[in-house]
C-alpha cells in the first residue's frame, strides 16, 4: 500500500467519524428541537458533506483495492466513534461494550492485513 | 429509550434494514467502481469517474436510504451501541465479496470473523436484556 493511499484511507476514516458525531448530535438536537431550526440544519448539512467527502474517496480507492481488504479500515471507526461517544457525547461506557467493542475491531485489524 | 416506537418504526427493525442496505450498496460499488476503474489516472483518487457506473448509481440510492434509516435510528439508541452492532456488516460484506464476487478468505481473515461475532453478541446481549425490561 502507497503512501498515497494509505492518506487517503485515513482522510476517508476521520471524515467519517466526524460525520457520525455530528450526525448523532443533530438528531438528538432534533428530538427536543424539532428539525426546523437553523442549529439542526446546519450539524446536519456539515455531517452529510463529511459522508460524502468519505463516500467518494471510498470510491476512488476501490477502483485500486479488493473490496475485502480495503472495507475494514471503516471497521476502526468502531473503536473511535465508540470512545469519542463516550467522551464527546457523554453517553455510558460498560465494561461488557467496551470488551466487545475491543473484539470487534481486533477482528476487524485481522480480516484487513490476513 | 422511552416512547419506542414499535412496528415498522421499531429502531431495531430500522437500523437491520439500514444495515441490509450498505451491505448490498458495498458489493455494488465494489462491481461499479471495477467495471470503470482507471488506476492510472490521478484524477481518479477522487472517486468521481466512478459515477459513471450505473451500479454506482444503484448503489448511492441504496446508501441515501440506508441514511435516512440510521438517522432514525440515532434518536432512539445510543451511539455507543447502534453503532458497534451496524458493523455486522463487516462481517456480511467479506461473506459477500466470497459468495457473489468470488475474492477468497484466508484462515486469518475467518478468525477476524469470528471475533467480529463474538464482540457483536457482546455487545448485543445487554440490549436484548433491556428489550426485555420494556
Amino acid at each position: 500500500m502507497s503512501a498515497l493511499a494509505f492518506f487517503f484511507i485515513v482522510i476517508s476514516l476521520v471524515s467519517f467519524v466526524v460525520a457520525q458525531l455530528i450526525l448523532k448530535r443533530a438528531m438528538q438536537f432534533s428530538m427536543a428541537n424539532g428539525l426546523r431550526n437553523s442549529r439542526f440544519v446546519s450539524l446536519a448539512t456539515i455531517g452529510i458533506a463529511l459522508m460524502t467527502l468519505s463516500f467518494f474517496l471510498t470510491l476512488g480507492l476501490l477502483q485500486r483495492f479488493d473490496l475485502s481488504y480495503l472495507y475494514p479500515f471503516q471497521g476502526l471507526s468502531v473503536i473511535f466513534i465508540t470512545l469519542l461517544a463516550a467522551v464527546a457525547l457523554k453517553e455510558n461506557l460498560s465494561a461488557r461494550l467496551t470488551l466487545g467493542t475491543l473484539l470487534i475491531t481486533a477482528g476487524i485489524v485481522l480480516v484487513s492485513i490476513s | 429509550m422511552q416512547n419506542r416506537p414499535t412496528g415498522f418504526g421499531n429502531p431495531w427493525l430500522q437500523l437491520g434494514l439500514s444495515v441490509a442496505c450498505v451491505f448490498v450498496s458495498e458489493l455494488l460499488l465494489k462491481r461499479g467502481a471495477t467495471d470503470v476503474a482507471e488506476p492510472d489516472s490521478a484524477f481518479s483518487w477522487t472517486g468521481i469517474n466512478g459515477l459513471e457506473s450505473p451500479l454506482v448509481w444503484w448503489a448511492i440510492l441504496l446508501i441515501i436510504a440506508s441514511f435516512i434509516s440510521w438517522l432514525y435510528v440515532l434518536r432512539y439508541v445510543p451511539l455507543t451501541v447502534a453503532y458497534p452492532l451496524s458493523r455486522v456488516v463487516d462481517i456480511l460484506v467479506p461473506l459477500g465479496c466470497w459468495i457473489f464476487l468470488g475474492e477468497l478468505i484466508s484462515t486469518t481473515r475467518w478468525c477476524g470473523i469470528a471475533l467480529v461475532v463474538i464482540g457483536l453478541a457482546l455487545v448485543a446481549k445487554p440490549v436484548a436484556q433491556m428489550e426485555e425490561r420494556l
